[in-house]
């Protein structure tokens, strides 16, 4: 394992109060208030449309926001703000290097856009590429590479002027399995190494990783806490994890809505081939195991990330008979 | 404004546009077979007309013009329809020349007669050249006969003369309008596309969020298409010299200063086109809508005097008719200060305005 990262007392990196952004009559980020701490892994999830992108295309400068403050490094808000545009660097959702020109050319323009000098360039390239592992050639061009190697290049670059936050959104979204694990390896060296790294994901796996993690629904902050204090706090009373026998299932039909009535029962959900039980109170679980048909078994389990993620992000499913 | 930022802009626009095939093949291909088969097309449309000539064999005058209009090679002499009327309602015939009753011979000899003239409106622009054509073959004829005694002068008052093009080649006049047509064509094209490329990409995003100004970028993504714009002007000035033989009687320096102009106009309309469009494809569509109305209202195609006074105003606002004016003025004239320095001040004043305009509404965030 990388040193523990950890955030670091002072002013804090991004300070949002506030923060509402409308297009027309959609809100898209609803008075949203957050801080992030500097060397600190900041975790943004939320389904697709929460306002992740919206809110972090403000604090890099690109979205003008319609009502609240936001401070980047210390700087606030305004219209081409180059002081908040160095603070920052920005991966984007959508690939940002231009796929017709080199590794060499796209690290060329950059840093002639971020002001960074032909001397530097060389230096902090070669120091990038071996942090990022990134060993191909140079005179590959982009569009050739595959994505796990384009994703090393991407996040080279935006990390080529030094900023002090880092802004990822999905910097992993069609990666590999191996070439995500390796590019989180990178994401704990920075933040140790002190810079702030702010990312979103869809992956739970990538989330655990997270200092701390912001749930976003319909432009609301729904819930902030590191990932064990999300769990705790959401399922305050466990789970209990629900299996079948071979063909139990079949012999008792209508046993989940039996079960949904219960008043012990908050919900019951199905997971893969089980299903996750919540109790409304821990004095409920013996009860609830022993309503179970027969065939069934249930036993406590510890909560994961992706029963926060559907208990407060997802649109609760529709019940029959709620 | 950040000198190495816009060099980088440069290389990356050169490289980028120079490295794809079909942007290549836009920029100096397309350019040079639209030329070739538009400068063609023209060509042949004044070739060939067929004239009709309803006279007595005995009216000397009358077939002295035929025969003399042959020599031109311009018309090709017909075996005369029935009724000349019908000869052209049926496409046989594209003139047809009709001798007064008792001939235009004598008629002249009293001291003065007129021969009628049929045309095939259907072509404006044929019927008018046809019509110069003849009236200049006339006017030879009649000056011909004074010059030799044979006849006293004629009542009739000598037109302007026609100077730069005596013998009216179309193609003299029509090749730089072409010219200059492609020219704004392939400009404002690329450089919209090249905006709105990165829209659709997204590294539009990553330029916004980068610490320079939104004046850098738009002359960063402006300055690039203006020296392909330069670029491609000897490429398509090469097939109007070589392949049309149309002469490049001013100097260098003048068609580079006007295309400079022009280009830094055509260009900043692309970017202004960009700042509305989203995406290529509406850019694309927003070239052609604009691509109509430049060329309509340039005068390369219409004579810019024929139309209504409103109409005309609206003209002063088309680069592409002080390019016309330009081109035509430095390859056939070769560049009369009078007409120099005043087109290329509008088309600074344009290219300024447009930038302005593009730059006012070049917005530094994606609200």
């Amino acid at each position: 394992m990388s040193p523990a990262a950890g955030p670091v007392s002072g002013p804090p990196a991004v300070d949002v109060r506030g923060l509402t952004v409308r297009f027309g009559d959609f809100t898209a980020v609803d008075q949203v208030t957050f801080q992030v701490a500097r060397g600190e892994i900041f975790g943004f999830l939320g389904a697709n449309g929460a306002g992740k992108t919206t809110t972090i295309r403000v604090l890099c400068g690109l979205l003008r926001p319609t009502a609240g403050e936001i401070r980047v490094g210390g700087e606030s808000f305004h219209d081409d703000n180059h002081a908040l545009k160095s603070k920052s660097g920005y991966m984007s959702q959508k690939f940002t290097l231009y796929n017709d020109m080199t590794v060499a050319e796209n690290m060329a323009f950059k840093a002639a856009l971020r002001g960074v000098g032909d001397a530097e360039l060389k230096e902090r390239k070669e120091r990038l590429f071996r942090l990022v592992g990134f060993t191909h050639s140079e005179n590959a061009m982009v569009g050739s590479l595959p994505g796990g190697l384009k994703q090393q290049v991407s996040l080279a670059a935006a990390l080529l002027h030094e900023p002090e936050i880092i802004f990822l959104d999905e910097p992993t979204a069609g990666v590999a399995p191996e070439a995500r694990a390796r590019f989180w390896a990178i994401i704990r060296d920075l933040a140790a190494a002190g810079q702030t790294v702010f990312v979103t994901t869809h992956y739970m796996d990538e989330a655990e990783q997270c200092g701390r993690i912001a749930l976003m629904r319909d432009g609301k902050l729904v819930a902030l806490d590191s990932p064990e204090g999300l769990k705790r706090s959401t399922f305050p009373n466990g789970l209990l994890e629900v299996e079948g026998a071979e063909g139990a299932e079949g012999a008792e039909p209508g046993w989940e809505a039996r079960l949904r009535a219960l008043p012990g029962c908050v919900s019951l959900k199905p997971h893969g081939r089980r299903w996750h039980l919540e109790p409304a109170t821990k004095g409920d679980a013996p009860g609830l195991k022993a309503a179970l048909p027969a065939g069934f078994t249930a036993r406590d389990l510890t909560p994961s990330l992706e029963d926060v993620f559907l208990k407060v992000v997802e649109p609760p499913p529709v019940k029959a008979g709620a | 404004m950040n000198l190495r930022v816009l060099i980088a802009f440069a290389r990356k626009e050169l490289v980028q546009t120079l490295r794809d095939r079909r942007m290549r093949s836009m920029l100096f291909i397309a350019p040079v077979i639209q030329l070739t088969l538009f400068g063609y097309a023209l060509h042949d449309e004044v070739r060939n007309i067929r004239l009709a000539v309803y006279a007595a064999p005995s009216d000397t005058l009358a077939w002295d013009i035929a025969r003399r209009a042959e020599g031109t090679g311009w018309f090709r002499l017909v075996r005369p329809p029935r009724s000349p009327y019908e000869g052209l309602a049926s496409g046989e015939l594209d003139a047809a020349l009709i001798a007064p009753p008792g001939g235009i011979t004598q008629a002249v000899g009293r001291g003065g007669g007129e021969m009628q003239l049929l045309l095939d409106g259907s072509n404006t622009t044929r019927a008018q050249g046809v019509a110069q054509y003849l009236d200049a073959v006339r006017r030879d004829v009649i000056q011909e006969r004074v010059d030799h005694g044979v006849a006293g002068p004629p009542a009739l008052t000598l037109a302007t003369r026609v100077l730069y093009n005596p013998t009216l080649e179309s193609k003299y006049f029509m090749v730089p309008g072409v010219l200059a047509m492609l020219l704004l064509m392939v400009t404002m094209t690329l450089t919209s596309s090249s905006i709105t490329r990165e829209k659709e990409l997204g590294t539009f995003e990553t330029l916004l969020a980068s610490p320079v100004g939104t004046g850098t970028i738009l002359v960063g993504k402006a300055l690039p298409y203006v020296l392909l714009g330069l670029a491609d002007l000897p490429i398509i000035l090469g097939v109007a010299y070589f392949v049309f033989g149309v002469p490049v009687r001013g100097t260098f320096w003048e068609l580079y200063v006007a295309t400079l102009a022009f280009v830094g106009c055509t260009v900043a309309l692309g970017i202004l086109l960009s700042t509305a469009a989203q995406n290529q494809q509406q850019a694309m569509l927003g070239s052609f809508l604009a691509l109509y109305p430049f060329q309509m209202l340039s005068g390369i195609i219409y004579p810019l005097d024929n139309m209504p006074k409103w109409l005309y105003w609206i003209t002063y606002f088309n680069p592409l008719r002080y390019f016309a004016v330009l081109i035509r003025n430095i390859l056939l004239k070769g560049g009369a200060p009078t007409l120099f320095w005043p087109n290329v001040g509008a088309l600074a004043l344009l290219a300024a305005v447009s930038l302005t305009v593009a730059w006012r509404r070049f917005k530094p965030t994606l609200n």
